[in-house]
């Protein structure tokens, strides 16, 4: 095995150019798949990170109230009860918060926008000052009642700073207009998509705003100690609050604000709670990555399929040109195995040491951009959920990467080196050039 | 013979009650009903409006819609016939409830009755009968000047377990003829929302009311909390001809959607 792996470094060796050529189009591809699979990890741990802060917690026990057939709030009435029967019944909560919910327009001197807001206790959302990176103003001024934080775009689309006073306009359940005016008290740094749509105010303010009471919010937001433990305790709160007579909906996987639609379409009224977990709130951006996914793979598929046609030219190539040194191989006992491993051990060789090269530069150039802050353009950042460009790469990938490449490099080349083995001897010694 | 006459004595206290001060109470719920009275049809009732909508930083758009009312059964129906894209689009209220059609999805969608029509600053009552008496109760606030007219300030306040938009409504009533001039709304908090003002009031006599039938010629709607955005309704071709008898049905506004 040394001998062949000594044959097959000396003949790449002694074909610079075609190697190097060779060996540079397979780093260029190991390279881009780790680039590829590093800003999909990146925009995966960025939604799970965000999203479960500013949106949704791992398990949400949220629902809607109806004061007529045609008229749903997202509302959890009487919500301490609900908390009691999850407190009881789910012991790998690791924390709970209570998030109001609503959608109202935001009024500034200069402008306006439709916001979705949600009422928040900042004081019992310890996740929230992790992901929300405050610009200006303060996050803990937010316990004031009769304040809003809001994203850097939004300010720009408003035309306010901290201290200004925008209001709220929105209506209650039964249907009454009803304004809040509030203080801009802090603006954050964007987050992607989230931050086009979402604003945040106390829960006590967006209570005045909708005229709910004291046991009103929107949805209680679990965070699990250990996040594979989801759909255990999805199911079983399923259980437990319809046991305790709770109405609960049908399963329906998409976010709450995709499902007034159906809701306000069916006869009932009065509470029914819901049920989701994380991925459900953000099944609406989960498409994106899912898009990025496959658009990912079809290009590594795309560039593998050029890879292993060089490949396969390159070996068709060597072993045209060293058709005589076969047949001499064959000649002095070299067995059609060993010309079978001499010229998969080469293009191995070759495969795995431009992959590693690849693999190396794809983090090196993941390192840097994320070292950098590069900001991405607007639309791009729709779907990282930040601002800033962020690749995370995880050594599974580097590896996966190397070997996948390689794998695929080697097997390839399986064709044109088992046609070399089966020359005959006689033959391969007699062919001219 | 019985009907008649008791229009007549309709007619003749509110005449009394017109141009005179609002001495009590009593007085005060007879201007809020001369105002129902006067723009309920008890037959059916149906004309073109025209809305044009300005909002801020917007291109201002024009809609031309049919509206078709049956008072007595509380019916309802919004067919709007321009802009290319809007046409078919349409609001049906049936059983208190407000529902809405878009021909492009072919889908119904259940509304508040108290949404916006078609995301302009109109609303569905804006376009119904009148019913402040139902709805409201109501102080008189004074008499006044709106530009040359002489009228009574009235502030009405929503009744306990009724449902409207907006709980504080303030009326300026002219006290020559008793037409609304000038009508604000206010939100729960106390905030204006929207300003309303009526500048021309037209009658037209309807056989099944045997009686005249007032209704707004144009309505100039103005947000007050985003105050570039307003809209203005205009009423023609009212017709208070009885319509098809199951013309307020989804199936009917469908068809007519095509």
């Amino acid at each position: 095995m040394g001998q062949l792996f000594l044959i097959a470094v000396r003949n790449l060796v002694s074909h610079r150019r075609r190697t190097l050529m060779l060996g540079g189009a397979i780093s260029g591809v190991t390279m881009l798949l780790v680039i590829l699979l590093g800003l999909l990890n990146g925009i995966r741990s960025t939604i799970l990170e965000s999203a479960t802060t500013l949106m949704t917690g791992h398990v949400n026990v949220g629902g809607f109230f109806k004061v007529t057939a045609g008229q749903s709030a997202p509302v959890v009435t009487h919500y301490q009860k609900v908390l009691e029967v999850v407190r009881a019944n789910v012991p790998e909560l690791d924390y709970v918060t209570e998030r109001g919910r609503g959608w109202a327009k935001v009024v500034s001197e200069t402008g306006s926008m439709q916001a979705g807001l949600s009422g928040i206790d900042i004081r019992n959302e310890p996740g929230f000052r992790h992901v929300v990176q405050v610009k200006q103003g303060s996050l803990d001024a937010l316990n004031e009642p009769g304040t809003i934080l809001i994203f850097e775009d939004q300010a720009r689309r408003l035309g306010v700073r901290v201290g200004d006073v925008v209001t709220l306009s929105a209506y209650t359940l039964r249907g009454t207009a009803n304004t809040v005016d509030v203080r801009v008290v802090a603006v954050a740094r964007n987050v992607g998509l989230l931050s086009i749509f979402n604003a945040y105010v106390p829960a006590a303010t967006l209570r005045a705003l909708y005229a709910l009471n004291e046991g009103s919010t929107g949805a209680l937001l679990l965070y699990l100690k250990d996040i594979r433990d989801v759909p255990t305790v999805e199911a079983r709160l399923r259980e437990v609050l319809a046991s305790a007579g709770f109405q609960i909906m049908d399963k329906d996987p998409r976010a709450f604000f995709q499902k007034f639609e159906v809701v306000n379409r069916q006869g009932w009224t009065g509470q029914k709670l819901d049920v989701t977990n994380w991925e459900d709130e953000v099944a609406f951006i989960q498409w994106t990555l899912t898009a990025v996914t496959w658009l990912s793979y079809v290009l590594i598929g795309i560039l593998l399929i050029i890879i292993a046609v060089g490949i396969m030219n390159t070996l068709w190539i060597a072993i045209r040109e060293r058709t005589r040194e076969i047949g001499t191989l064959r000649a002095i006992g070299m067995q059609r195995t060993g010309v079978l491993a001499m010229f998969l051990v080469e293009a191995f060789s070759l495969s795995f040491a431009a992959a590693l090269f690849g693999a190396a530069l794809g983090l090196l150039a993941c390192a840097a951009v994320n070292a950098a802050h590069l900001h991405a353009p607007l639309s791009v950042q729709l779907f990282l959920m930040r601002e800033e460009l962020h690749f995370a790469v995880r050594p599974s990938v580097l590896v996966g990467s190397i070997l996948l490449i390689t794998g695929c490099t080697t097997a390839i080349s399986l064709i044109p080196s088992f046609l070399a083995a089966r020359l005959q001897p006689v033959t391969a010694m007699h062919r001219v050039g | 013979m019985k009907t008649s006459l008791v229009l007549t004595l309709g007619l003749l206290l509110a005449s009394s009650v017109l141009a005179a001060p609002l001495a009590d109470q009593g007085a005060v719920l007879q201007v809020l009903k001369t105002i129902d009275y006067r723009q309920h049809n008890s037959g059916d009732y149906k004309s073109l409006a025209y809305l044009e909508q300005k909002e801020k930083d917007k291109t201002d758009i024009a809609r031309e819609a049919l509206i078709y009312r049956r008072d007595d059964d509380e019916k309802l129906m919004i067919l709007f016939t321009k802009p290319k894209g809007e046409a078919g689009k349409g609001y049906i209220r049936l059983d208190k409830n407000l529902w809405s059609y878009d021909p492009g999805t072919g889908k119904w969608d259940r509304r508040t009755e108290r949404e916006r029509i078609a995301g302009t600053d109109s609303r569905r009552a804006d376009f119904d009968q009148s019913k402040l008496v139902e709805e409201y109760d109501a102080t008189a606030k004074g008499e006044g000047k709106l530009g040359q007219f002489d009228v009574w300030e009235l502030e009405l306040h929503v009744k306990p377990n009724t449902d409207v938009a907006f709980p504080v409504v303030k009326l300026w009533v002219d006290e020559a003829s008793g037409n609304v001039l000038k009508r604000q709304e206010f939100a729960l908090s106390g905030r204006l929302m929207r300003t309303l003002y009526y500048p021309r009031w037209q009658k037209l006599y309807s056989e099944s009311k045997k009686a005249e039938v007032w209704y707004p010629g144009e309505i100039r709607i103005y947000d007050e909390v985003e105050k570039e955005n307003s809209t203005i309704v205009v009423l023609k071709s009212v017709d208070l001809r009885p319509l098809e008898a199951n013309i307020f049905t989804k199936a009917w506004l469908e068809a007519k959607s095509r």
